[in-house]
């Protein structure tokens, strides 16, 4: 594909994850921070991000699963993924974590969980797309 | 000065001598920036070196006191997360207020007044919250001016 080609593909992708509120204004503050000495800045804070949140998510799972569910442990942790998510930008991931942590209770925790799961998943995949055509765009000659 | 053990990692520019709050800029402030989340570690980082200050990171409460003690003079400003496994922000805060004069900011991904107001009672100049974004860093040096000048103040006084 030529250099054209990836270079709109990339904006029309880009636009349509904050249109979709995928993405929100952090993002945009780590787009800045990328210049010519962290030319892959944002790559690597998403591959940081999702390496460190699978640990997270581990946690949480532990917790749901153990009985009693502690939910004090459990806050602790939604509470850094909130954290971690909103500092990425990953508008749609901080919001079901702040639903989970308004709403959740024993009965609903495992359901509320999933939640937040699937959106984490949704933006992976759309993030791993974006990325990848980003760098294509940039290696086009 | 670099250092790593098993309880903690730190990573920082070399050091150099005190910053001098009457340049007409605040590049050259040294920072110490304390958070367990490696992915906002890693932001903040990259957003203070934008802002031209001198950086040093630590994921832990323990090894930021350390380095603190280690480095008496060191350092102009602290920001520190509030939720961190083995110490919390406000004991580091505690901490700081009885060995050093240094001000303390904090962060938090939580917005509760309660805990906002634990902040500013400790004693911390600032309170952000998650995320932060680098317009808000790029005028921490205030805090460290204006606590200058109120201990020059203090000093006159008596």
């Amino acid at each position: 594909m030529d250099r054209n080609r990836l270079r709109n593909q990339v904006a029309s992708m880009r636009r349509s994850l904050f249109d979709q509120g995928y993405l929100d204004d952090q993002f945009i503050q780590l787009e800045e921070l990328q210049d010519d000495t962290n030319p892959n800045f944002v790559e690597e804070i998403v591959t940081l991000f999702y390496n460190d949140s699978a640990r997270l998510i581990q946690n949480i799972e532990q917790a749901l699963n153990s009985s009693p569910i502690d939910f004090c442990k459990l806050d602790d942790y939604m509470h850094q993924f909130k954290g971690s998510s909103s500092s990425i930008g990953a508008k749609k991931v901080t919001n079901e974590c702040t639903a989970f942590r308004e709403y959740c209770n024993a009965e609903n925790a495992e359901g509320s969980f999933q939640q937040v799961k699937q959106e984490y998943a949704i933006l992976k995949r759309k993030l791993e797309v974006y990325l990848q055509t980003v760098r294509q765009a940039s290696q086009t000659a | 000065m670099n250092s790593s053990n098993g309880n903690g990692s730190m990573s920082t520019a070399s050091s150099s001598g005190a910053w001098d709050g009457r340049d007409q800029f605040p590049a050259g402030l040294r920072v110490l920036v304390v958070d367990d989340d490696p992915t906002c570690l890693m932001i903040f980082e990259k957003m203070l070196k934008t802002c031209l200050y001198q950086v040093t990171k630590c994921n832990k409460a323990e090894t930021a006191l350390s380095v603190l003690r280690e480095h008496k003079n060191g350092f102009d400003i602290v920001i520190s997360d509030v939720h961190m496994p083995d110490m919390d922000g406000f004991e580091l805060l505690k901490h700081i207020d009885s060995e050093m004069d240094l001000p303390v900011i904090l962060i938090s991904a939580d917005a509760t007044k309660q805990i906002v107001m634990k902040g500013v009672t400790y004693g911390a100049c600032d309170y952000l919250i998650k995320p932060v974004r680098i317009e808000t860093l790029k005028n921490i040096w205030q805090h460290v001016v204006r606590k200058k000048a109120r201990n020059t103040l203090l000093e006159i006084k008596y």
